[in-house]
């Protein structure tokens, strides 16, 4: 591939309009410039929501009282959908009895300032694009502007070099960087994840496609990575949040963890629901892990630690292990749901393991996402890196990678860890970073991808947004302060948080329901809708 | 909240589109329920409300941006730059080279607004204006994530407006012409033109050059009521009562609004009399009911000796460049670009 197919790649790889510079494509009904403004208003209801803003005002000016309420009580619901926002606003305030005059229409220009009715089309189409179209999203955090940039150019050249299939050239360059490496600071910064991203390259052209023997097990970096900083946690507690909420008023009820590792996201969910008003309710975990190379009954183990935990603070508890290597090779027979209870399907960072292609299958995320479906979930908790770590073209990929895992570990740097943890996490993303940049096909698992794709693929799959509301914010940003270090950021995002390093979102929380389906399942599993089938 | 005050919205929705009613409208009305009465700040709420975009070193319409973070302060800075030419450079940052090794090509550092305690350097409102700063008024342009009030007050954002001077002027990457240095020019809007002045005067004082200072209807005020407040309040999306909140959120506690950051030609005002200050760019909003201080301050530096261009937007409301639906906002872009290209 030339350098000049890379270009050619690159732009067709990013936005559409971003090489052109032309007018960016919304949904066609939506006003283009207060998109550029975060907010998603149809113009045709531009009329509407100016009615309904003027009404607030009103309201609130009649209702001067029950401000304190709507801003520490209520609770606000994706702001960038402003109609909804007004609406929610309004309906937790008494309605002012008089409705204000409504807007001139057509809308004046005898003012001779030649306003332009802005539901037409209009001249000026000085539009920016709104997030979603952005593709590589980037920070560069505390640049050290010296062989540090030298460094990260080097890398994308040689990164550039193997998209190219010039491997000669590659590992020269992959030598001058060992040798940069040796003039730059690599304890901390660009120094030390080039560090790792050259040693990634350079098992990819030595041909060692997959993973060296690790020394430690997954679930024990994980658990290492999980204490140096924030971002698991803000998982956990974002998605127990959700799940706690989705539980309300229900007896029964059943959580489906697709990656259980040691458990370490439920002590928390169990004690909540021991609190709950009105008494918890029976609680049922069906943990999914992979198999325990020592033969050891892992899962098991971690299901009576939890057991006991529950039985402390009085919970009926029981808990089923399902062993699995991936994802797409759990059967749904495996994880039998009644409908008199409320299953929670719990995911954190392993729906992109779905993504892989083997170019003689479909993905198999296509075929898991029906079967979650079929299990009727009352609430679907989804965590993913914000990254678009899934690009065909290497080079896009290696860059993203880059500025991302910099901007990781840049946060570690800071969140001042103890030994062993910040060692351990390293090596945790080390190994991500590693899959990233030397597997291809069915070896590449961590295939991350952005929000933006998420929602259309969730949706396309036929689910819909839960959205998580400002008091699941509130509480996650509380979290944070916990935390010594100043720069990470929770950030609402259309119903979803995030949560990031100095403005660069690096994890995104998410919840969604099922819409029901009313065909019926395949795989028999029940269907309450179907009145048909027998328990 | 003044009850007893009448909410003249019917003002406001016939004198700017609907779109610009819709924007305006709703910030006055989240930021209504963020203000507590006893001086606090729902800053919780504030972050969630916030419609914020990351940076994004992949250009988009012909501009491309990236963070800078000071690690020591903390402080970031925004810098957004007209995208290479050469496509195969895209997402690439280049720190090595100037921005023109033969061309002067201006830096704008930016201060948002927000009275100084609302938005960010993300922000998405302010992260697009930036954007078409750089593509209409061809300019590179640093945005400035100053630490906000009530947590930060006066001098804070003063402080970090100072210090990202002195980033940007050393940094070779933001060097242009033959003579190789950054050409600066200050610019904000609201606050942030507050802080503009603030910064360009320790810097006059200092020595540090700055070509020029663009202040969109700045932030100033004392605790004389002036016929603009008295006339417009509440009729413009802006009211009086807000101001004095803003005010007692930023001045150090027990000042009151003649505390020179507020009022710097008032009653506790320094001259500026023989300062090597540099030309300013007033730009007025003839609904905004700060109007008169706003005339104000531009008549005082004139009588200090400096150089003023007053832009006097008759029937422009606060606000009116966020949305590129107005010809306010066209004239204010040709001013700007006239006033950072023109130089001997």
């Amino acid at each position: 591939m030339g350098p000049f197919d890379f270009a050619a790649a690159a732009a067709a790889a990013s936005s559409s309009s971003s090489s052109s510079g032309s007018a960016p494509k919304h949904p066609p009904d939506l006003d283009g410039l207060l998109a550029g403004a975060g907010y998603k208003v149809r113009s045709s209801e531009l009329h509407h929501v100016a009615q309904r803003l003027e009404r607030l005002e009103t309201a609130m000016v009649n209702s001067a009282s029950h401000i304190p309420h709507l801003a520490s009580d209520a609770v606000h619901y994706n702001p960038s959908d402003l109609a909804s926002w007004v609406d929610s606003m309004l309906s937790e305030l008494p309605h002012s009895s008089s409705l204000p005059s409504g807007f001139p229409d057509p809308y004046p220009t005898a003012l001779g300032c030649g306003w332009l009715d802005p539901c037409a089309p209009q001249p000026h189409q000085n539009v920016v694009v709104p997030q979603q179209q952005q593709q590589q999203l980037t920070v560069v955090a505390a640049l050290e502007e010296d062989s540090g940039i030298r460094l990260v150019h080097a890398l994308m050249t040689c990164a550039e070099s193997v998209q190219r299939g010039d491997s000669s050239l590659a590992r020269s360059l992959v030598e001058e960087m060992q040798a940069l490496l040796a003039r730059v600071n690599t304890s901390c910064g660009i120094g030390k994840v080039a560090g790792y991203f050259i040693d990634a390259l350079s098992r990819r052209l030595l041909g060692l496609g997959s993973a060296p023997a690790w020394t430690y097990e997954n679930e024990v970096l994980y658990h290492h990575f999980y204490e140096a900083c924030p971002y698991l946690k803000f998982a956990h507690f974002t998605a127990n949040q959700a799940i706690l909420e989705a539980f309300d008023g229900h007896d029964c009820v059943h959580v489906i963890d697709f990656n259980l590792m040691h458990g370490l996201q439920w002590p928390a969910l169990i004690q909540a629901l021991a609190l709950r008003a009105g008494g918890p309710p029976l609680l049922r975990l069906t943990g999914i892990g992979p198999p325990s190379p020592d033969g050891r009954d892992t899962l098991r183990q971690i299901g009576l630690r939890l057991k006991e935990l529950a039985r402390s603070v009085n919970v009926q508890f029981t808990f089923r292990g399902v062993v699995a290597s991936r994802l797409e090779d759990v059967k749904p027979w495996m994880l039998p749901v009644s409908p008199k209870e409320a299953v929670a399907v719990n995911s954190i960072m392993q729906l992109h393991k779905l993504l892989g292609s083997d170019p003689n299958r479909d993905p198999p995320i296509g075929s898991v996402l029906p079967w979650i479906r079929s299990l009727n979930p009352k609430i679907m908790t989804v965590v993913e890196q914000e990254a678009s770590h899934n690009q065909t073209g290497f080079l896009d990929r290696f860059t993203e990678a880059l500025y991302y895992y910099s901007t990781l570990f840049d946060s570690l740097e800071a969140a001042c860890p103890v030994q062993p943890d910040k060692a351990l996490a390293e090596m945790y993303l080390q190994r991500e970073i590693c899959n990233i940049v030397c597997c291809e096909g069915t070896a590449r698992l961590e295939r991350h991808e952005p929000l933006d794709k998420w929602r259309a693929r969730l949706g396309e799959a036929g689910f819909t947004p839960l959205n998580l509301g400002s008091n699941a914010f509130k509480q996650a940003s509380m979290l944070l302060t916990l935390f010594s270090a100043e720069g990470y950021s929770v950030e609402e995002n259309e119903g979803c948080l995030t949560l990031g390093w100095h403005s660069r979102p690096l994890i995104a929380a998410s919840a969604w329901q099922a819409v029901p389906s009313v065909v019926n399942s395949p795989t028999g599993v029940i269907n309450p809708n179907d009145n048909n089938n027998q328990l | 909240m003044a009850g007893s005050d009448e909410v003249n919205v019917n003002e406001s929705k016939s004198v700017v589109p609907l779109n610009t009613y819709v924007l305006i409208s709703n910030f006055k009305l989240a930021y209504n329920l963020l203000r507590r009465p006893d001086g606090t700040f729902n800053r919780e709420l504030d972050d969630f409300l916030e419609r914020k975009v990351p940076a994004n070193t992949i250009p988009v319409n012909g501009v491309f941006s990236f963070d800078h973070v000071d690690r020591s302060t903390g402080l970031l800075n925004r810098v957004y730059l007209a995208a290479p030419e050469n496509e195969a450079r895209w997402g690439m940052i280049d720190l090595e080279k100037p921005l023109s090794t033969t061309e002067v090509v201006p830096v704008i550092i930016f201060f948002h607004g927000g009275s100084f305690t609302h938005s960010t350097a993300s922000t998405a409102i302010y992260d697009t204006l930036c954007r078409r700063f750089v593509n209409i008024c061809k300019a590179a342009v640093v945005s400035v994530n100053y630490r906000r009030s009530p947590e930060y007050r006066y001098p804070c954002a003063y402080d970090d407006g100072w210090a990202a001077l002195n980033w940007v002027k050393s940094r070779p990457w933001l060097q242009s012409g033959k003579d190789s240095k950054v050409y600066v020019y200050l610019a904000g809007d609201s606050s942030g033109g507050n802080i503009v002045h603030h910064v360009a005067v320790q810097a006059a004082d200092a020595g540090v050059e700055v070509l020029g200072n663009i202040l969109l209807h700045p932030l100033f005020g004392g605790q004389e009521r002036t016929e603009s407040e008295k006339r417009l309040d509440g009729k413009y999306f802006v009211r009086v009562p807000e101001r004095d909140w803003y005010w007692r959120a930023f001045l150090p506690e027990g000042e009151d609004r003649d505390h020179p950051a507020c009022n710097p030609f008032g009653p506790r005002g320094r001259s500026l009399e023989g300062l090597q200050f540099p030309k300013s760019l007033v730009v007025v909003a003839g609904l905004d009911l700060l109007q008169d201080w706003q005339l104000a301050y531009a008549e005082g530096l004139s009588n200090y000796g400096h150089e003023v261009k007053l832009l006097y937007l008759k029937e422009a409301t606060i606000g009116f460049y966020f949305l590129p639906n107005n010809d306010h906002f066209y004239r204010l872009m040709e001013e700007i670009y006239e006033f950072v290209h023109s130089y001997c």
